[in-house]
């Protein structure tokens, strides 16, 4: 045991500004920002920065704020551009980042309805909860509960784990590519809980609830941006979820009807056999010859004019190196099925 | 608004379960749940450690009979043994509830639930999921909430009874996002917003919102509040910001040891080392403290939590929110250092008086959970009770509320009522001469709390508690609001938090100060030791023209005889 001296002892501040979004809906026609400049020392985080503005500069800063230790997740906000805990966020940290030396940029989450100031509402996320039945719909009865536990093997438990960590604080939400561009998406925070949901052995509405998530709006709009993955607070791997939810609707429950999974199969093939895709003939084989005519013939009239037609199918030659290619892929494949039958055991 | 049979306030454990008991119990009643923030977000999800039950899984001989016995040696005898019987009969049924609606628990090797050894407990019988047990219960009971469709009213602060004589007709609230006063007439109010002990401010490991809303509301309406001066220091809070370590980092096997490199618990508790009961642990290591042995920093002083002798591999896969937080709020990883803490409040034995069903004097008032007092844990709360103390009397009294919805009548709140409260809600906001600051109040509350009703109380310390609350109590009567607009307006949430706090911190005070004596986490240096001719018996407190008065009520005994308590 050595009695170790304290390493935050050197007390060294320094004058940070905070920028912070101000909107008042009652007021103001349009955001702004204000800045405020506090000394700050090592150890201090952005929560407890905005805490002290609150009380000593300015009572009108809003923001959410409760158990002020990472758990409950109130605290979710924009800090230097990323979606953050600030209570779990320490400022000589984002330092890094600034713009402007010592500006520290203060803004709401994105991709939610503006509320007031660093607030925004939660509300269509919990309405999409629910649209997704994120919860265990049990297969006991009611009238049984509480009279004998369900036998769950570690492995089990493990498959879901990480999943129950999340703490919905919305940053994933926030930084959602998809949901920028449709509201609707079903968002990465709700399909994490689907797929916790789809793995419990407890649950009995695995397939209603698969079904949904294969519809529009679901499973299969995530562009594999990964960054919910980048930004999850709990360092949740949301995106093997997203994985997860798409092999179960190919491989265990044969939806092989659905726009998406004809997408990714038809991708396969082409990768395999060419080492590359074969734009022209994609949507067609995702989503048919009836709805691409009638969906995507404006647009494929504009690309002719503009000249920027995909090149048919004959044309598209196999990459270089493709049967070296091509063995890989079938030893990955088959790697990939091996471990899908241990994993369903 | 129409009417409703059962309006519960507070969205965490205790208000879940009691709003899905009621709607079971009677599913044509309409309910509503009332909650200052989105009820994912509730303290419970704080509660690291686990749930204790007899399952037996761990320790094929534990029984019921161990769990009830343990709890009341634990509680210093002042728990009312009917109360704990029943806590600690149903505890086995309601974990196994909570198993089949998709708690995901740790495992045993036999794939049964998971427990771990906890203070005071004679056998390992604390259900766990990792270090996030309360977290995974909360949001169990939120997604089951949601699929029975329970009418959720987030964001929305609870103001006051309304009260016609002795008759309660409903409840005041604001909807924080438009600032309104809205009424809620209701035959049936359910209490169940958690705990007091952030009135301790940076001392206290609870969330900004454990301000006692409930407990205030109701001692404000005449009802009377039980043991108020019991209040639980955990032994570990985190130097700098004074969050929890969970007592789980012990049970699996950490050590706590002075500057002197010495596992000092051998003076204290030579059988059971660190996992003593909480206030014996809790007092040990400030003892260290004052006496010269502890570490010093500008943050305060400390003692070490060592966990490094456990290994990597148990520190990641049982204890990674404590090495998350360890690292981010004390820059010290536990696998390679020890981690610096001292004790925190952390939890509120008193609370509203309930008796076993959760009722209190008030006819369609209950409350349940940490903002109750049936009382199950009495002077001193065993870890792990309070999660199962949420479960089974939040169940229990929405179980109750729906049976006897019906025996009143539907309450009818006059307008002139919400007219007055949004007069006094704009009046803290009107400019005036001298003023106070809400944040100087708070910050001053919590100090002269920790240091004159702190770990170790004395007459002359007390005294000059109840005297500071007295003076901030009539400081706060300028405090301004400067926030003036209606939407999410945090800063006049924060005041009238801060009006809960001091409320009850006079309560808390009084009550430390009548009793001269030392029982569970109350300890007098003047009064060391248990007086149970004089002192065996419960503090009522009661608010009466503005003044609180003090009055006793007995302890239900039973099986049990009062022993000395010694580990």
């Amino acid at each position: 045991m050595t009695v170790s001296t304290d390493p935050h002892i050197e007390e060294v501040k320094k004058d940070i500004t905070f920028r912070v979004f101000r909107f008042n809906p009652q007021i103001d026609s349009k955001p702004y920002f204000d800045d405020y400049t506090i000394k700050v020392e090592r150890g201090i985080t952005v929560l407890r920065s905005l805490n002290y503005i609150k009380e000593h500069l300015d009572s009108t800063v809003s923001f959410r704020a409760f158990c002020q230790a990472g758990i409950c997740g109130s605290c979710a906000m924009r800090v230097n551009g990323q979606s953050k805990l600030a209570c779990t966020t320490q400022v000589w940290e984002v330092l890094e980042k600034c713009r402007e030396p010592n500006v520290i940029k203060v803004e709401p989450l994105r991709n939610l309805p503006l509320v007031k100031d660093l607030i925004v509402d939660m509300d269509p996320l919990v309405d999409k909860m629910k649209n997704y039945s994120n919860w265990v719909e049990s297969t006991m009865s009611e009238e049984e509960m509480g009279k004998k536990e369900f036998l769950i093997p570690e492995e089990e438990f493990l498959r879901y784990d990480k999943a129950t960590d999340c703490i919905l604080c919305a940053s994933c939400v926030s930084e959602c590519s998809i949901l920028r561009a449709n509201s609707e998406y079903v968002s990465p925070a709700v399909l994490l809980k689907s797929y916790r949901m789809n793995a419990d052995s407890r649950d009995s509405i695995h397939d209603l609830r698969l079904a949904e998530l294969v519809k529009d709006h679901g499973v299969w709009d995530c562009t594999h941006c990964y960054r919910c993955q980048e930004t999850c607070v709990k360092s949740i791997p949301i995106m093997d979820a997203i994985h997860g939810i798409r092999e179960d609707a190919i491989e265990c429950r044969g939806m092989k009807d659905t726009s998406g999974s004809k997408h990714a199969e038809a991708f396969m093939s082409d990768i395999e056999k060419k080492g590359k895709l074969v734009e022209a003939t994609l949507p067609i084989r995702t989503n048919g010859m009836v709805w691409t005519l009638r969906n995507l013939l404006p647009m494929a009239m504009k690309m002719i004019v503009k000249r920027r037609t995909p090149p048919p199918p004959p044309l598209v030659k196999p990459s270089k190196g493709i049967k070296v290619f091509r063995s890989m892929f079938r030893e990955m494949t088959k790697h990939v099925r091996e471990d899908q039958k241990s994993h369903k055991k | 608004m129409k009417p409703f049979d059962i309006v519960i306030v507070g969205g965490g454990g205790a208000g879940l379960y009691a709003a899905m008991e009621a709607m079971k119990t009677n599913p044509s009643l309409t309910i509503a749940v009332l909650s200052k923030v989105y009820p994912n977000r509730s303290h419970t999800s704080a509660a690291q450690g686990g749930a204790n039950a007899a399952l037996g899984n761990k320790a094929k001989d534990d029984t019921v009979e161990m769990h009830i016995f343990d709890t009341i040696k634990g509680s210093d005898y002042l728990a009312d043994q009917d109360a704990v019987e029943v806590l600690c009969g149903e505890a086995p049924r309601i974990i196994r509830e909570l198993d089949n609606m998709g708690t995901p628990w740790s495992r045993m090797d036999d794939n049964t639930i998971a427990q771990r050894p906890f203070g005071g407990a004679g056998r390992p019988r604390c259900c766990y999921c990792a270090d996030k047990t309360g977290h995974t219960i909360l949001q169990t009971l939120y997604e089951q909430c949601l699929k029975k469709g329970v009418m959720f009213f987030n964001e929305y602060f609870a103001l006051s009874l309304s009260v016609n004589g002795s008759r309660m007709r409903g409840l005041l609230a604001m909807n924080i996002k438009t600032g309104r006063v809205e009424a809620f007439p209701a035959k049936t109010v359910i209490f169940a917003t958690g705990g007091y002990a952030k009135m301790y401010w940076n001392r206290s490991s609870n969330a900004a919102g454990n301000t006692g809303d409930g407990q205030a509301i109701a001692f404000r309406a005449g009802i009377p509040l039980k043991d108020m001066e019991f209040v639980q220091f955990h032994p570990t809070g985190l130097r700098k910001s004074g969050l929890l370590v969970t007592e789980g980092a012990r049970g699996e096997g950490g050590y706590l040891v002075n500057a002197d490199g010495e596992r000092f618990m051998a003076r204290y508790a030579k059988e059971k080392m660190e996992l003593g009961p909480r206030d014996l642990v809790a007092r040990s290591i400030e003892t260290e403290i004052l006496e010269g042995r502890g570490f010093d920093s500008p943050a305060g002083k400390y003692i070490h939590l060592d966990l490094t002798h456990l290994g990597a591999d148990l520190i990641r896969s049982r204890l990674p929110q404590i090495r998350e937080m360890s690292m981010q709020f004390e820059g010290v990883d536990p696998i390679h250092e020890p981690i610096p803490v001292r004790p925190t409040a952390h939890y509120s034995m008193g609370g509203i008086d309930t008796d076993n069903f959760g009722r209190t004097v008030m006819g369609g008032v209950y409350a349940a959970g940490e903002c109750g007092c049936v009382s199950v844990h009495g002077a001193n709360r065993l870890g792990g009770n309070s999660l199962l103390d949420i479960l089974v009397f939040g169940r229990i009294a929405g179980n109750t509320a729906a049976q006897e919805a019906g025996k009143f009548a539907p309450g009818i709140i006059p307008e002139s009522e919400i007219r007055e409260k949004t007069e006094e809600l704009r009046s803290y906001m009107k400019p005036s001469g001298h003023y106070e600051r809400y944040g100087a109040l708070r910050e001053e509350l919590g100090q002269t709390l920790a240091m004159n009703v702190g770990i170790f109380r004395e007459a002359s310390l007390l005294k000059k508690g109840i005297e500071d609350v007295s003076e901030l109590k009539e400081r706060y009567r300028h405090v301004r609001v400067f926030d003036t607009s209606d939407v999410y307006n945090t800063n006049l949430i924060q005041v009238l938090e801060l009006k809960n706090m001091l409320d009850l911190a006079e309560s808390v005070a009084a009550g430390a100060y009548a009793r001269e004596e030392s029982r569970g986490s109350h300890t007098r240096v003047d009064f060391p030791v248990r007086n149970d001719d004089k002192w065996h018996r419960h503090t009522m407190a009661t608010l009466e023209n503005g003044k609180v008065v003090l009055g006793e009520k007995p302890v239900t005994m039973g099986r049990y005889e009062l022993q000395e308590r010694t580990y």
